[in-house]
């Protein structure tokens, strides 16, 4: 394994974990912009030019895109955050060329009138879905909820007005002030040639003018605001909680990661024995979302209506237990361990590990070996995690409920 | 991709089947046990989804809570799904882990405690997982399409109905569950890193004993078929149609694989092609080969705003029939090259191969290597593909749709009353 970087002269950076024995590689342009970054009037613009980015360049019509993947056996696709946008795929180690090639290529899209239109039906139907799956809508909304005026609070869809109302030249407007090379990190895993894809992407890339494209990333502590979204469609109750997290520069982002695991992982966990296991409710977790000088705990639970109040009364009490006492070292110890052998699996697989190597350097431009990754998690203390937890203020927070109750308990 | 593979069937029927992976430090298993969703008693449907929670709850030496925490200081991730067959579990952990979560699952195996208080809360969660499908178009009409397409009841919902639910004792599911825990037919597989003899040994010494007779199949009644609306005031309509497909050990799967991927596989295949990309009518269109042991059928599901449903049902359809009015040889090609790109990509990770292990035994009676099925599907030719889909034509359809219209299907053969 080794960790390889370079940076093109318009600010491109190219950086890879190269591990020859892998059978095959993976490679993705991050892109540093998402909803976050986006105007009202564009709202969801940064996820629909996810998808423009396959319609086709110069070059290539959009299904000659889609078949180049396919012809070469890849597994790819992409994904919008409210602060990242990433183009993927992994491929064996012998398309490393015509794989690059073609990522390099769609980055620089056409954004045709025709193509623009017709995708316009394709989110619309997006939207659609996601308000057929509650725990998405309660995501959307309670984000919202939290960050209120906060950019992180903007819907990363957009809506259907939005999206209707959305000129091919706004989203033009949009690439032009947020594609500049300096917010790019291409990055590569697994079985590859670094020289050549450096040498491929100065071809492919360095042509690419680069402009001021920061961010103002303003810290917030979230609205702690309560809310209710009525919804008697809706069979199940599903409730949300939201507190500040260490943002994805913190040193302490280890320890949140542990806190998440040991409070409401799925199984094993604080939220798990007093919810699942008594069956007061069928999903419980708590996560964690490391951002861009912010962060959040989630908390989420799917239970029936008529419980909401007992069940909002157990997470109080199961927090403000953990505040009193912390973690056991036993549940510490089997938090930690099991975030080691998740990372170990997925770290397997080149695919698996693309998005952890490339976070790193867009959020803190390091590189940390999977090993480092591990020493640095089991170096945490039981003090750090009850620290975390009262800096955090994990019984505070801004709540939403989604579903057929038609007001919130006392 | 050279693989050599480990097998050791037991006398009481249990099969241990093993690939190494020398250069990762996980390792992975997949068991199945023949307590699956179809052996469920009419009275008790849902048991076997009540038995995956229950069985976790406490096992030999170790309550629930002490079962739980052991497993999480493993670090062990696991689960537990009743699928039709079987019940499945997975489990995958550090190499080094590995024989310690063995000896867990040896104790749920043979000594689970299914004690009457865990029972309720095990029960409970089966009652919302229920109800929490009444939120989840989607997934309600891909479970209810299997439901009617499959035999009965083959692929019933695990989660049973409300009323088997609310009547179900304790004692009434432990005996079915103490009936089905049998070691013949068992299915263990292990890949990754782990030491061969020491597994051998370790379920000889463990399961080696365990001996008791399997249960009867029930009997079968024909497909439901046919097509079936439920009305709902989703965001989308929901469309799910099957039909009939070879089963795994049959000649034609190589060529029903190639086909599939042309239909589905990628953003460039037929489906995507025709009804996202050019006409923009659902974000998620798809199909795919979905076999039981002795039955297949292509599951093609298509959420879409009830506006355009009906004509992405007619288009999706049509696109399903010109198929088999022939195949371009570079859609072939790009075919075979997917999937043998994605069966060195399911290769690096140890949890996808000791599932199809698992799966490769159970519908084929022998392990399948990767480079044998790459191969095999390499040399299909572009007349077995025509064949295949002349002699498994898209037709009689088994159709369900949620959403706030039915669609008109008149034009859409449909089947009833013929089993699958």
């Amino acid at each position: 394994m080794e960790f390889k970087q370079a940076q093109l002269d318009n600010g491109l950076k190219i950086i890879a974990e190269v591990n020859p024995s892998a059978a095959t590689m993976a490679a993705g342009f991050f892109v540093r912009t998402g909803s976050r970054d986006e105007t009202p009037n564009v709202a969801g613009v940064s996820h629909f030019l996810e998808h423009m980015v396959f319609k086709g360049t110069p070059r290539r019509s959009a299904l000659q895109v889609n078949l180049a993947f396919d012809e070469m056996g890849a597994n790819y696709n992409a994904f919008t955050s409210e602060e990242n946008t990433v183009y993927f795929a992994s491929v064996l180690p012998e398309f490393q060329a015509d794989c690059l090639d073609l990522l390099g290529d769609i980055l620089r899209p056409s954004l045709r009138e025709e193509d623009f239109n017709m995708e316009k039906g394709v989110i619309l139907e997006e939207i659609a879905m996601y308000e057929d799956q509650p725990h998405f809508r309660l995501y959307d909304n309670l984000m919202t909820q939290h960050f209120g005026p906060h950019p992180l609070g903007n819907v990363i869809l957009g809506t259907s007005d939005s999206i209707t109302a959305m000129l091919r030249d706004d989203m033009k407007a949009y690439f032009d002030s947020r594609y500049s090379p300096t917010n790019v990190t291409l990055v590569g895993v697994g079985n590859l040639d670094f020289d050549a894809l450096v040498d491929q992407a100065e071809s492919l890339c360095g042509s690419w003018q680069k402009f001021d494209a920061n961010r103002t990333a303003e810290q917030t502590a979230g609205t702690g605001s309560k809310g209710l979204i009525v919804d008697p469609k809706l069979a199940r109750q599903n409730i949300g909680l939201m507190c500040p997290a260490p943002s994805g520069q913190a040193e302490k982002r280890f320890a949140a990661q542990l806190l998440a695991t040991v409070l409401g992982d799925t199984t094993g966990s604080r939220l798990f024995y007093a919810l699942i296991e008594t069956a007061i409710a069928d999903e419980a977790q708590v996560s964690y979302s490391p951002m861009d000088g912010a962060g959040v705990f989630m908390t989420s639970v799917s239970t029936g209506p008529e419980r909401t109040g007992e069940v909002l009364k157990i997470i109080d009490d199961v927090f403000q237990q953990f505040l009193e006492e912390g973690p056991t070292e036993s549940e510490l110890q089997a938090a930690k361990n099991k975030i080691a052998s998740h990372a170990t699996l997925r770290g397997e697989m080149p695919m698996g590990r693309l998005t952890s190597v490339g976070f790193d350097w867009v959020y803190r431009q390091e590189y940390v070996p999977l090993e480092k990754q591990i020493d640095e998690l089991f170096k945490v203390t039981a003090a750090d995690l009850l620290a975390l937890a009262k800096e955090c203020n994990i019984t505070g927070g801004t709540l939403l409920t989604l579903g057929p109750l038609e007001k919130l308990p006392e | 991709m050279s693989e050599e593979f480990l097998t050791k069937i037991f006398p009481n029927g249990l099969t241990l089947l093993g690939q190494k992976k020398d250069d990762v430090s996980s390792a992975a298993m997949t068991l199945l046990v023949n307590c699956g969703s179809v052996y469920d008693p009419s009275a008790l449907a849902g048991s076997s989804s009540v038995a995956a929670e229950w069985l976790f709850r406490g096992a030999g030496d170790r309550d629930s809570r002490a079962l739980n925490d052991a497993m999480d200081a493993l670090g062990c991730q696991h689960d537990i799904n009743a699928r039709s067959a079987h019940l499945q579990m997975s489990a995958a952990l550090l190499g080094r882990n590995f024989s310690e979560a063995l000896d867990i699952y040896a104790d749920i195996l043979l000594r689970p405690r299914l004690e009457d208080e865990t029972f309720g809360p095990s029960r409970d969660l089966v009652v919302q997982d229920l109800a929490s499908l009444e939120d989840e178009p989607a997934r309600k009409c891909n479970i209810m399409l299997r439901e009617k397409f499959f035999p009965y009841p083959l692929a019933r919902c695990s989660y049973g109905c409300e009323e088997t639910l609310a009547a179900m004792t304790p004692a009434a599911v432990r005996n079915h569950i103490q009936a089905h825990l049998v070691p013949d037919g068992v299915i263990l597989a292990v890949a990754g890193k782990f030491d061969w003899d020491a597994i051998c040994e370790q379920v000889e010494n463990r399961l080696g004993g365990w001996a008791r007779q399997a249960p009867q199949r029930p009997a079968l009644t024909p497909q439901a078929g046919g097509v079936t609306h439920i009305q709902k005031d989703s965001s989308q309509t929901h469309i799910a149609l099957a039909y009939k497909s070879v089963v795994c050990r049959d000649e034609d799967y190589y060529p029903a694989r190639i086909a599939e991927a042309v239909l589905s596989r990628g953003m460039g295949s037929r489906l995507f092609t025709e009804v996202r990309e050019k006409r923009g009518l659902c974000y998620h269109v798809s199909a795919s080969y979905t076999a039981l042991k002795d039955y297949a059928g292509i599951f093609v599901y298509a959420g879409t705003r009830p506006d355009i449903a009906q004509q992405t049902l007619d288009v999706t359809v049509s696109e399903l029939r010109r198929l088999a009015e022939g195949i371009e040889a570079e859609e072939i090609t790009r075919a075979k090259t997917q999937l043998r790109s994605s069966l060195i990509m399911q290769g690096e990770s140890t949890s996808a191969r000791a599932g199809t292990m698992a799966s490769d035994w159970y519908h084929l009676g022998h392990l399948r290597s990767m480079e044998d099925l790459s191969q095999k599907l390499q040399a299909v030719t572009e007349q077995e593909i025509m064949d295949y889909l002349r002699q498994y034509p898209a037709e009689n359809f088994t159709i369900l749709t949620i959403g706030p219209e039915p669609l008109d299907t008149s034009k859409i053969e449909q089947a009833g009353g013929e089993v699958a």
